[in-house]
């Protein structure tokens, strides 16, 4: 199906996505290692930052996976939109995730029950219990 | 404590790029794989990909800003185990697992 000039074409498209995500993985970082950092300071630890750079970069493919399941369950659901039962599902295997993000998305809801679509930020700075400990079971 | 999160918009901005993506080889393939067409042509007509709602956006940030905070908290738990006063390596490759079952 691919003609020669049209896949010189899907190579460069290729190669201006890739410069994308490039920019968006920069963009990921700046905000994920405060994060890491902030976490690793309240555990009193020390993290040197190839291994902040690591977890990060997980947490990254962890992105581009979520965003894979999130638009196959809201396929699946027959919508062309993400909700927030999409991210919820994708959290099944681990209840107590899936509670946390439950009680999170009440909290959601509850401060703004009838502009729901209206993307207000900067607002919510509530400190949630939301770093709660899964057991670690081999320790 | 002021705790830091994602831009829902950053999160929105890796998501659309994933879905735009995937449209685009969802429609390269469709002539080639008949049930990829099939779910294509119900979902996406002409490369139109998924969105999302401000909400799940605002809970996906959530549910990041969760899996590193784990992912540090666990290393920091083995770390303290083994008496040391930094995260390294050895650590994080211990707690990977249960982590990447557990999200």
């Amino acid at each position: 199906m691919e003609v020669d000039g049209e896949k010189s074409d899907v190579e460069r498209e290729e190669e201006d996505e890739e410069s994308v995500t490039d920019v968006l993985k920069d963009r990921f970082r700046l905000s994920a290692i405060p994060i890491a950092e902030e976490e690793a300071k309240r555990n009193g630890m020390e993290i040197s930052a190839p291994i902040v750079a690591c977890i990060v970069d997980l947490a990254f493919k962890y992105t581009e996976n979520l965003a894979k399941d999130l638009e196959l369950f809201a396929q699946h659901a027959g919508r062309k939109s993400v909700n927030t039962e999409d991210v919820i599902l994708s959290a099944h295997r681990n209840e107590h995730l899936a509670a946390t993000l439950r009680s999170f998305c009440e909290e959601l809801k509850a401060k703004e029950p009838q502009s729901e679509r209206k993307r207000k930020k900067g607002s919510k700075k509530d400190d949630k219990a939301t770093t709660s400990v899964v057991d670690i079971s081999d320790l | 404590m002021d705790k830091k999160t994602f831009d829902p918009d950053l999160i929105h901005a890796i998501f659309k790029q994933i879905w735009t993506k995937r449209a685009k080889e969802r429609e390269r393939n469709q002539s080639i794989d008949a049930v990829d067409a099939e779910v294509g042509a119900c979902t996406s007509k002409k490369g139109r990909s998924t969105s999302a709602n401000a909400n799940a956006l605002k809970l996906s940030s959530e549910l990041l800003q969760i899996f590193i905070s784990e992912a540090v908290q666990r290393a920091a738990t083995i770390a303290e185990a083994e008496g040391g006063r930094e995260i390294e390596a050895t650590h994080v490759e211990r707690i990977l697992p249960q982590l990447l079952l557990d999200f």
